[in-house]
């Protein structure tokens, strides 16, 4: 309603000569003063970016706004009504220069080992005041591997925002994913997981009648243990007759137990990994 | 000189005003105790009222079947719960509605009987509508309070009808077109099969009454039958417009969806009990003699006949009557309600059953009557605790909170296992549903092409209902149905296998909120169901309004009818005298 | 007779016959509620078709104890064994199935006795399941009476079975993190095959669906088929033709059917899979065992499943998928499985195959999904 009011004041109002003067430019959070020039008493209203504020002025003096008093960043407009006449003029509020929090975006959270550019980060630098600071400041992006190894890339924000990708390591474990500026740091978690199975093999042992069916430690091509809870699936056929089961990694390898039959054929994958082929009762 | 006394006290009628102190006796208390909201039905016609009483001229109602129309319904009794909720509340309001339909009914037999039967007997014929088993069935058990508010008007209506068409009084024949219309307004299908089995004897009686009366002939009464007939509905092709429009445009092609009172009562007892035992009660012994006596005073023989096709149409699958008689509908209607008419049709000669014998027996007849009726009656009321219509009766108000709360309600829900609670918890939450209790105002192909009713009592129709549930999900993605509200565990395997997850419980564990990820938000549908504004104000005025002149209009006063009480020769038995009816 | 006494006398007599009409040839409703199908109600047993047909109709009215009186040989088992039978020894699809329709075919008759097959058609909340049992059919005295052939499920002794098995759980963003503060990633899927036939009942989509992350997803597919120039035909989800649990690295197969919709219409195809990270358990270990392709006609996969866990499975889902030579997939079937998984108790499975398409099978990939009752959130 103030802002109606104020645009209403300003389309209705007469040209005038100037009684106020105006900053050029305005920090947020900043104190400043408006001096006015002539006699008698004047509403100040200040309107832009989500704030609006109603000053009563005895015209001929400076009125003081404290710090904190305008603490948006942009464009705002100040009009001055003095009886039936109103003046107006627009003035800037800057974001403040010394960054104070980092909005850090990284994904993904979770990702396999060896992806090349795989990771991206953005930074969105702000002020005491939650301001997205423009003016062009250098970021630090840091990716902190458990190993100790660490990539690290700085660069310069436009308009407020800078981003970069990163490498996942070729060892699995969280990374640390660090962004930095002028004393301000976030830290974010990326999970570098095993790929898929690399030279998945099996083994078979005969079990109290059946066949006991294991995998040699399962890794991926990088040589990380694939976690315990990935599904290998194995296949037994014979006599025109299949039996499968999915079982689930545990402690590095999958071990089932299925039907002995002479001359069946044992294979085993994982996804669309498909590992060695094993006969039983034929050898290897 | 004392016997003399004695006797002409004994045959005077029962004061109208203690019939209506014992049905205020009788009913005020079980309404007071709320005792409908464990029926059937009751909680459906409190959540049309709910919908009245924020929207009266606007009957789309987007809570059901992702939006539907109220005008499917005649919303009559449902707009007087929503007005009397102002003061009472949505419960006490309907116990008020139904209340005053109780009583008047018990005008509307006294009245009515009076056509056919003397005063004394009409009066024990109103007695007996007090502790009519059939009516506390309706009320108690099945909760058809449309049923129950529109036949007392039609009966109310009926003896003006008879004036008109006998006199030609336009008093009468004003009356009679205002209280039709708002028996209509009520109920349509009570308008549509009274009109059969209720004005068509009350016409052969005119007919039959004319020969006394040398002022109207055959055709003066044929040409103001047809009058009142083409006015009445025309009067209800205008108040019921937005009705008529919605059935013409979208007419029930549904699957029918079963109901055992189409059973055969001999075959399935169980249902023979439900729908013939209770709504009849003592008045089983009186049928031997409703036939006979109905048979042999001539004057009583168009009542009888229509008693008979109605009571035989009520036996539902027992006889072909049914199924010949009304074709598909037979597969559409549920035969309870002509149950109640026939008992209502058989009161009159019933009346007359009892004036006899407390005329002879005094207290050897009276306290086994009594007793009788009472415990018919009692039987009626108590059966919607021996038969309920849901299993456990439980609270809604959890799974209400939790709809309403953290943007839940942006989606569609149903639930299962709710029973009636269905409406209860329509009622109470801002969320929309794609099931709903009304069957008639069901458009979703999902819900209208397999047979089974509710989905949240699907696992009760069998395959039919498992069908319709197991497409409404596999569709929900289409109508943003996110939620699924369990409470019973029986339909878990397939909301598992269909891809729902458990999200919530509530209540203990006993309600399971189970939830479906990607649905989109609930968009409103149907829109080209949804009413034009200006027949939401016709809706929202003209029913409404039917009942208000219906109000004024019986106010008006009557003349001294003629009289059944003028020893009209023709209601004596072909084979008794007179003398003998009060010996 | 005065006309009084003739009315009365007709309407009685009318009352009756119309009675008896009613009851002697019921209306499809009353045959309905009566607790008869098409097969009728319950009539004396003078042939062995009656005599299966009654037993039948005893079933689909919960009669248990009339079935059991009725059968010749209940001198070798219990009513709550023949109960059990029929509606399973632990709670299983058939606990609260209800018999939706029966066939009787006569096998082969003599003067005292004869072999029936009788085909019980179960509704179950997910669907209808078939059961077929040969019966035996024996004469005695002026009535026939059938012989239960009781299957008898076993019984897995108590015991105690410890389990070592791994579970995910996943703790989600909180409402007062940091806007920039990440959230659990969802699992990472990939349609790693599909492909759209064109049957009778419409177009069927099918393919198969990768886990390839380390955490388990809850999955579902939706495909909408688009007509050549682009505008949308018809959008469906794979709704129960899946294993919607899916464990790293699993694969699952998925059939998507638009029904009314023909092949030669669709420009394209857009496949969306979701995929949810929820919690998850590793067990049951099902295997699948002994499947054997059984070429047309009545061309089929059988094979069984053991259940390989501690935990009782109530209803398994059975999902094959079926290549031809060169690997490519030709056709999805699916089962539920009708009686619970107990612990190492091979349960059978049948999968039906469409005779056209079975020539072209060479080979076939079997999943199981599974369901357990009061299982948590």
């Amino acid at each position: 309603m103030l802002i109606g009011l104020a645009l209403a004041a300003v389309s209705m109002a007469p040209a005038q000569s100037v009684h106020m003067s105006l900053p050029p430019s305005v920090t947020a959070g900043s104190a400043f003063s408006i001096p006015t020039a002539g006699s008698g008493k004047a509403v100040l209203y200040i309107v832009g970016q989500g704030q609006a504020i109603r000053r009563d002025v005895q015209m001929g003096e400076a009125t003081m706004f404290p710090a904190g008093a305008l603490y948006n960043a942009g464009e705002y407009l100040a009009i001055l009504v003095n009886g039936a006449s109103t003046e107006s003029a627009g003035f800037y509020v800057s974001p403040a220069p010394q960054p104070e929090t980092l909005g850090f975006l990284a994904k993904p959270s979770r990702l396999p080992v060896g992806i090349r550019g795989g990771i991206s980060g953005a930074v969105y630098v702000f002020d005491t005041y939650h301001n997205l600071i423009t003016t062009p400041l250098p970021v630090s992006l840091e990716l902190a591997n458990a190993s100790g190894t660490m990539q690290s890339h700085t660069i310069t924000t436009r308009n407020g925002v800078a981003w970069t990708t990163m490498d996942s390591a070729a060892k699995e474990g969280p990374a640390k994913f660090v962004a930095r500026i002028a004393g301000v740091s976030s830290t974010r978690v990326i999970d570098q997981v095993p790929g898929d199975p690399c030279g998945l093999t099996i083994t078979a042992r005969p079990n109290n009648g059946k066949v006991t069916v294991q995998t040699a430690p399962v890794h991926d091509c990088s040589g990380n243990p694939i976690p315990d809870g990935t599904i290998v699936t194995f296949t037994e056929t014979y006599n025109d007759q299949q039996s499968t089961v999915d079982v689930p990694i545990k402690q590095g390898i999958a071990r089932v137990d299925m039907p002995a039959y002479p001359g069946a054929k044992i294979s085993v994958a994982s996804g669309v990994v498909a590992g060695n082929e094993i006969r039983w009762g034929g050898g290897k | 000189m004392r016997k003399f006394e004695s006797v002409a006290t004994a045959s005077r009628p029962i004061p109208l005003s203690f019939i209506l102190l014992a049905a205020v006796g009788v009913h005020l208390p079980l309404l007071l105790m709320q005792l409908p909201l464990k029926s059937y039905d009751t909680n459906f016609h409190i959540f049309f009222a709910s919908h009245y009483v924020h929207h009266w001229f606007n009957p789309w109602n987007a809570k059901w079947f992702a939006g539907f129309s109220q005008t499917t319904y005649p919303p009559l009794p449902q707009q007087w719960v929503a007005i009397v909720s102002w003061v009472l509340g949505l419960n006490m309001a309907y116990m008020a509605v139904q209340f005053a339909a109780i009583l008047l009914l018990v005008v509307g037999v006294y009245r009515f009987s009076m056509l056919w039967v003397s005063p004394r007997a009409a009066s024990f014929a109103a007695l007996a509508s007090v502790l009519l088993s059939s009516e506390c069935f309706l009320v108690y058990s099945a909760g058809q309070l449309s049923t129950t508010a529109a036949a007392p008007i039609y009966l109310n209506a009926l003896p003006y009808f008879y004036d008109w068409i006998r006199y030609g009084k336009w008093r009468s024949f004003l009356k009679a077109v205002v209280l039709f219309t708002a028996a209509a307004a009520a109920h349509h299908a009570t308008l549509i099969f009274g009109s059969m089995l209720f004005a068509l004897p009350v016409i052969v009686l005119a007919l039959m009454d004319r020969k006394d009366d040398e002022n109207s002939s055959a055709s003066a009464l044929v040409m103001r039958t047809v009058m009142i007939v083409l006015l009445v509905g025309a009067a209800i092709a205008v108040v019921l417009l937005p009705f008529w429009i919605g059935l013409i445009r979208y007419p029930i092609t549904q699957t029918p969806i079963p109901h055992p009172s189409r059973a055969n009562y001999i075959l399935s007892p169980q249902w023979g009990v439900n729908y013939f035992i209770v709504p009849y009660g003592a008045l089983i012994l009186a049928l031997p003699f409703i036939i006979l006596r109905g048979a042999k005073v001539v004057r009583l023989r168009p009542l009888l006949l229509g008693f008979w096709v109605t009571f035989m149409i009520g036996l539902g699958g027992t006889t072909p009557v049914a199924r010949v008689l009304l074709g598909r509908a037979f597969e559409v209607l549920t035969f309870e309600r002509f149950s109640y008419w026939a008992t209502l049709l058989a009161l009159p000669i019933l009346g007359l059953l009892v004036a006899e014998l407390v005329d002879r027996f005094r207290m050897r007849a009276i306290v086994p009557l009594t007793l009788l009726a009472s415990l018919s009656c009692a039987l009626a009321v108590a059966w919607s605790t021996f038969r309920p219509a849901d299993a456990a009766n439980f609270k809604v108000d959890s799974v209400a909170q939790w709809l309403n709360r953290d943007g839940h309600d942006n989606y569609r829900y149903i639930t299962l296992g709710f029973g009636n609670k269905l409406s209860r918890l329509a009622i109470m939450t801002d969320a929309s549903s794609v099931d709903g209790e009304s069957n008639s105002s069901r458009m979703l192909p999902e819900l209208t092409r397999y047979g089974g009713a509710a989905l949240t009592s699907a696992k009760y129709f069998a395959k039919p209902g498992l069908d319709s549930l197991r497409a409404m999900l596999a569709h929900s993605d289409r109508y943003g149905l996110k939620w699924v509200i369990v409470r019973d565990p029986y339909y878990e395997p397939l909301l598992y296998f269909a891809g729902w997850r458990k999200v919530d419980e509530l209540d203990d564990k006993t309600i399971t909120v189970w939830g479906k990820d990607g649905v989109p938000p609930a968009t409103p549908m149907n829109a080209s169901q949804m009413p034009p504004h200006w027949q939401g104000v016709m809706w929202g005025t003209l029913p409404f309004g039917s009942s208000l002149l219906a109000i004024l209009v019986v106010l008006i006063p009557e003349k001294r009818r003629r009289g059944w009480q003028d020893e009209d020769p023709s209601t004596t038995p072909e084979d008794l005298n007179s003398g003998r009816m009060i010996s | 007779m005065n006309k009084g006494n003739l009315l009365a006398l007709v309407l009685a007599a009318a009352t009756v016959v119309l009675v008896a009409v009613g009851t002697v040839w019921p209306v499809k409703a009353a045959v309905f509620y009566a607790g008869g199908g098409k097969e009728g109600l319950l009539r004396p047993s003078s042939t062995p078709e009656e005599a299966v047909e009654n037993l039948g109709t005893q079933i689909r009215l919960l009669a248990w104890e009339k079935a059991y009186e009725s059968l010749s040989n209940k001198a070798e088992f219990t009513e709550p064994e023949f109960l059990h039978d029929l509606t399973g020894y632990a709670l299983s699809l058939r606990t609260y199935a209800t018999l939706d329709s029966f066939e009787v075919q006569p096998l082969h008759q003599s003067a005292t006795d004869a072999e029936m097959r009788m085909k019980l058609r179960w509704s179950t909340v997910v669907g209808t399941f078939q059961d077929t049992r040969d019966l035996r059919v024996v004469k005695s005295g002026d009535h026939w009476a059938v012989d239960w052939p009781l299957v008898k499920e076993q019984h897995v002794p108590p015991q105690v079975i410890p389990v070592n098995y791994l579970r995910w759980d996943v703790i989600y963003r909180g409402a007062g993190d940091d806007w920039g503060s990440q959230d659990v990633e969802a699992p990472h899927v990939r349609i790693i095959d599909m492909h759209p036939v064109n049957r009778a009942e419409g177009v069927v989509v099918m393919g198969e669906l990768l886990n390839e992350d380390v955490v388990p997803a809850f999955v579902s597919v939706r495909a909408t088929l688009l007509a050549k120039n682009g505008s949308p035909l018809a959008s469906e989800g794979s709704f129960d033709m899946i294993s919607h649990t899916l464990l790293p690295k699993q694969v699952t197969p998925f059939v998507i059917r638009f029904p009314d919709v023909d092949l030669s219409q669709v420009g394209s195809i857009r496949m969306q899979p979701l995929s949810v990270l929820v919690s998850a358990s590793a067990d049951p270990v099902i295997e699948v065992q002994d499947q054997k392709f059984n070429p047309a006609p009545g061309a089929s996969l059988t094979g069984q499943l053991s259940n390989q866990s501690g935990q009782v499975v109530n209803i398994a889902h059975v999902l094959s998928t079926f290549y031809d030579k060169n690997g490519q997939l030709v056709w999805v079937g699916g089962q539920y499985i009708d009686r619970a998984l107990q612990p190492q108790t091979p349960v059978a499975f049948h999968i039906a195959i469409p005779e056209d398409l079975a020539k072209k099978i060479t080979n076939q990939r079997t999943v199981v999904a599974t369901y357990s009752s009061g299982s948590s959130l």
